[in-house]
């Protein structure tokens, strides 16, 4: 193919677009744009804010799958625009949508209040009964310490584990795949001592109960953070302390 | 000003993607699992009450062709259930040794090393009862 070839090729996208103040219902807007093998669904959205309609809106910051901020629905399913190829989705049409399960503010643009509050709900952030004096050094760990938890310090709150989330969609009150997931990171670190105060909202109904184990949040996360694997753990430490709590002793390591 | 738009939910989301349908599957085959139970569990109950000559013709019942075709769907339901299950034993129990975790396929080949060994257990007890 020639570069000339190549330059006028196009593909099209099918955009959601909603305006509050100007339509009563969402629609699907076509657009061609110019295909180029090195262009992400990112580029083609910026494209079309650049040269066709500057009102299209959408969040986006680092390119480079490390903010979080670019996720939307594409063709069906839950992904970093910055990280998805216009080359995988060949010849298209290419939908682009809000992630799902979020209140649309304007076009791709999603209402986070909900997903704010609740990972603010399972405190995740290192807790200590007591802070050690600086004089004493930093708080050392061990790579195996390191690695029990490492894999959910990844998270870079995307939401795209909610979007695929159908107990998410239909349950207001879950806390949700990621949130879980930070709680148990802080709650796995050896650092950390608010395992208690985490526990009464991370152990509900709303909390690990709510999971049905789909696994489909673990399956789109970009970071591989693995929030299924994070909820399924937590059920059995609490499921283990449950009946460990029938016991008149604290058997050796299980004292929290 | 109209506000945003609420979030939308859907019914038919569990038929959109194959992972979906096949979540639901799995969940399902516990209620033929279960049902199979509840028929063995009828047919030893009629056996104690009732003795050998009502056993025989629960057999028969049992090895008819329509009964054939019900045991190949649960079979085929039991299985779904155990390989989606040994699939995701390592996600909620992830093994550490030496520091390090053992890779995921390791823990899924070690249950169904311990179900094969069960098996053959069972096996050899119906043969030798036989
Ligand atoms: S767990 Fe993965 S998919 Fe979910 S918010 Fe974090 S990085 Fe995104
Ligand atoms: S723009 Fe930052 S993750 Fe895509």
């Amino acid at each position: 193919m020639t570069s000339e070839a190549t330059a006028t090729r196009t593909v099209t996208l099918e955009v959601f677009r909603y305006h509050p103040e100007r339509d009563d219902a969402p629609s699907f807007q076509s657009y061609e744009v110019p295909y180029r093998e090195e262009w992400v669904v990112l580029d083609a959205l910026n494209w079309l804010k650049d040269e066709v309609d500057g009102t299209l809106s959408y969040r986006w910051s680092c390119r480079m799958g490390v903010c979080g901020s670019c996720g939307m629905m594409v063709n069906g399913r839950p992904r970093l625009t910055c990280n998805a190829f216009l080359r995988e989705f060949m010849p298209g049409p290419i939908r682009v949508e809000p992630l799902r399960g979020f209140p649309v503010e304007r076009d791709m643009v999603t209402v986070l209040d909900d997903f704010m509050g609740k990972l603010t709900d399972v405190k995740p952030w290192m807790i200590r009964e007591q802070e050690q004096p600086v004089e004493e050094g930093e708080y050392r760990q061990t790579p195996s310490q390191l690695a029990d938890f490492k894999q959910f310090s990844m998270c870079i709150n995307c939401m795209l584990c909610y979007a695929a989330c159908p107990v998410y969609e239909h349950e207001d009150e879950f806390i949700g795949p990621a949130a879980l997931a930070l709680a148990q990171r802080y709650n796995l670190d050896s650092r950390d001592q608010g395992n208690a105060q985490r526990q009464e909202l991370i152990w509900s109904d709303e909390g690990i109960w709510d999971c049905t184990f789909v696994g489909e949040c673990s399956a789109v996360c970009p970071k591989h953070v693995d929030p299924a694997g994070a909820i399924q753990q937590a059920k059995v430490e609490a499921t283990n302390s449950f009946f460990l709590s029938f016991l008149p002793f604290t058997p050796p390591g299980m004292g929290r | 000003m109209p506000g945003p738009l609420p979030r939308q939910k859907s019914n038919t989301w569990w038929n959109q993607r194959w992972a979906y349908r096949i979540v639901l599957l799995r969940e399902l085959s516990s209620v033929a699992v279960a049902a199979y139970v509840v028929l063995l569990l009828l047919l030893l109950v009629s056996q104690v009450r009732e003795g050998e000559g009502a056993f025989a013709s629960h057999v028969d019942v049992l090895t008819s062709p329509l009964l054939w075709i019900v045991h190949l769907v649960i079979l085929a339901f039991a299985q779904l259930h155990s390989s989606t299950w040994f699939a995701l034993t390592p996600k909620a129990l992830p093994l550490k040794l030496g520091g390090r975790r053992v890779p995921d396929a390791l823990i899924t080949a070690g249950a169904y090393g311990a179900w094969l060994a069960v098996s053959a257990v069972v096996l050899v007890i119906v043969l030798v009862v036989a």
